[in-house]
């Protein structure tokens, strides 16, 4: 084998990429040539030089976290599609009920009261009064059924904001979180530190916001499948401090912690979570 | 045991334990890989979170005979890509080194065996940061994470004759930027 073939064939020999009978030839070239296997040498030299390299970089503990809320939300949005489907069909349902009952009212209006009254004459023969009575609780039904079937979107989403329903639980817990996120800020904001201090002593905060940041993700991301953007919003921008506050050491450096007080202060984070409990569910 | 292909078939089938174990097991590879590809910390650790939830979400269409890692690297590339690509249009250009580069010590190349570890550390990260993206993307897989030219061809969707001279080129400049250090003069 002639060097100049060998030293094309070189960096593959290295990388353990030849084919069996250009590794043999290679190998023998390198025995019998000072050249090439000093030239092989520094190769080796090099990769020696690059296996020393140490980014230095490490995998954060929130990572799985985020992670985690976003495969969860994956089994959330599998169980929220089922719970859709079934509500979907269950509206459906109700719906084509409702129809069916207005349409046999409206087609035999007449007839669809006088049973009524009828049977009630017939049982207790009534003076008028409760006679007019039952006719207006059968209006009064009547008042009942007929929204959802004319106005469906605008009521569904009526009875969705306003009744203690499945959304409402999750616009509870987002509030519980606000509320509790406003706490451990406003310690932040109002730690005293001073110049003598060595160490402060965070332990409590620190693991409060490890489990709000938990939340936060979840929080946050439902936020955003549900197009509470306003929310979404607040939850990604309180992010950033959970996470500096739940990187802190137990014991953390006066000036780490001034550092996240002063960023409270100047990026006015905690009004911002007043100004979200304080506008009701229209600001969300 | 819990072989890749175990655990691959566990999540597919809802375990969401196997998906974890993944997790531990590459995500280190992962994020130094984005590392090398972004050189950038924090972005480091967006894409590698990127990652791992589109691998969640598109591990039933992995194939049987792929392998996990090769799989995992080529989801990172094509994020670190996008990335890259967003981060281009936004500033016009990629301006991933500093051009102060090579001043690590005061005005004389020191020789490796005086570099620190961390101004070593410093010196491939922003050498690497100089390649193009093609040339740090072969370079960063062989020569950083071991894969093989096939591995390579999976991951990039590069053919074996353009990852070969990529490769050979990157060496190339890599060699350039450190020889002054690490006493590396060979010439291919």
């Amino acid at each position: 084998m002639k060097c100049e073939v060998c030293t094309e064939l070189l960096e593959e020999y290295l990388d353990g990429e030849l084919a069996p009978h250009d590794r043999d030839h290679v190998d023998a070239h390198l025995l019998s040539c000072i050249e090439c296997s000093e030239s092989f040498a520094a190769l080796t030299a090099e990769q020696e030089f690059f296996a020393r390299y140490d980014r230095e970089i490490e995998v954060p503990p929130f990572l799985w976290t985020r992670i985690a809320a976003h495969t969860n939300t994956r089994k959330r949005t599998w169980f929220g599609g089922l719970f859709a489907k079934t509500a979907i069909a269950g509206a459906i349902a109700v719906l084509l009920i409702a129809i069916a009952i207005g349409l046999v009212y409206k087609s035999s209006k007449p007839k669809a009261l006088a049973p009524v009254v009828a049977t009630t004459s017939s049982t207790t023969p009534s003076p008028d009064p409760v006679r007019k009575s039952v006719e207006s609780v059968a209006q009064k039904r009547r008042k009942k059924v007929r929204p959802p079937i004319i106005h469906t979107p605008i009521d569904q989403s009526d009875v969705l904001s306003s009744d203690l329903s499945y959304l409402d639980m999750d616009e509870q817990d987002t509030a519980l979180h606000i509320e509790q996120s406003k706490i451990l800020l406003r310690s932040i904001k109002n730690v005293q530190i001073s110049d003598t201090d060595e160490e402060i002593d965070v332990t409590y905060d620190k693991a409060l916001s490890r489990r709000l940041l938990n939340e936060n993700v979840v929080l946050r991301r439902d936020a955003e499948m549900k197009a509470k953007y306003p929310t979404k919003t607040l939850l990604a921008d309180l992010e950033p401090f959970l996470i500096d506050i739940a990187n802190l050491p137990d014991r953390a450096r006066p000036q780490d912690v001034r550092e996240i007080k002063e960023r409270v202060q100047k990026t006015e984070i905690v009004a911002a979570l007043l100004d979200y409990q304080d506008h009701g569910i229209n600001n969300r | 045991m819990n072989t890749s292909a175990d655990l691959v078939t566990r999540v597919c089938q809802g375990d969401a334990d196997a998906f974890r174990l993944i997790f531990e097991r590459y995500s280190r590879p992962v994020i130094s890989f984005i590392y090398d590809m972004v050189n950038d910390r924090a972005l480091a650790e967006e894409l590698t979170q990127e990652t791992f939830v589109r691998a969640f979400r598109a591990i039933h269409t992995m194939r049987a005979e792929t392998k996990l890692s090769t799989w995992l690297f080529g989801i990172a590339r094509n994020v670190a890509r996008e990335s890259l690509r967003a981060r281009a249009r936004a500033h016009n250009h990629v301006d991933l080194a500093d051009k102060s580069v090579m001043d690590l010590s005061d005005d004389k190349p020191v020789p490796v065996e005086g570099l620190l570890s961390k101004e070593l550390n410093t010196l491939v990260r922003r050498s690497l940061a100089m390649l193009d993206e093609d040339k740090r993307l072969v370079f960063t897989l062989k020569v950083l994470h071991q894969c093989s030219y096939e591995e390579i061809a999976t991951i990039t969707g590069f053919s074996l004759a353009k990852l070969k001279t990529d490769l050979h080129r990157a060496r190339a400049e890599m060699r350039k930027k450190i020889s002054p250090y690490a006493g590396v003069g060979y010439e291919v």
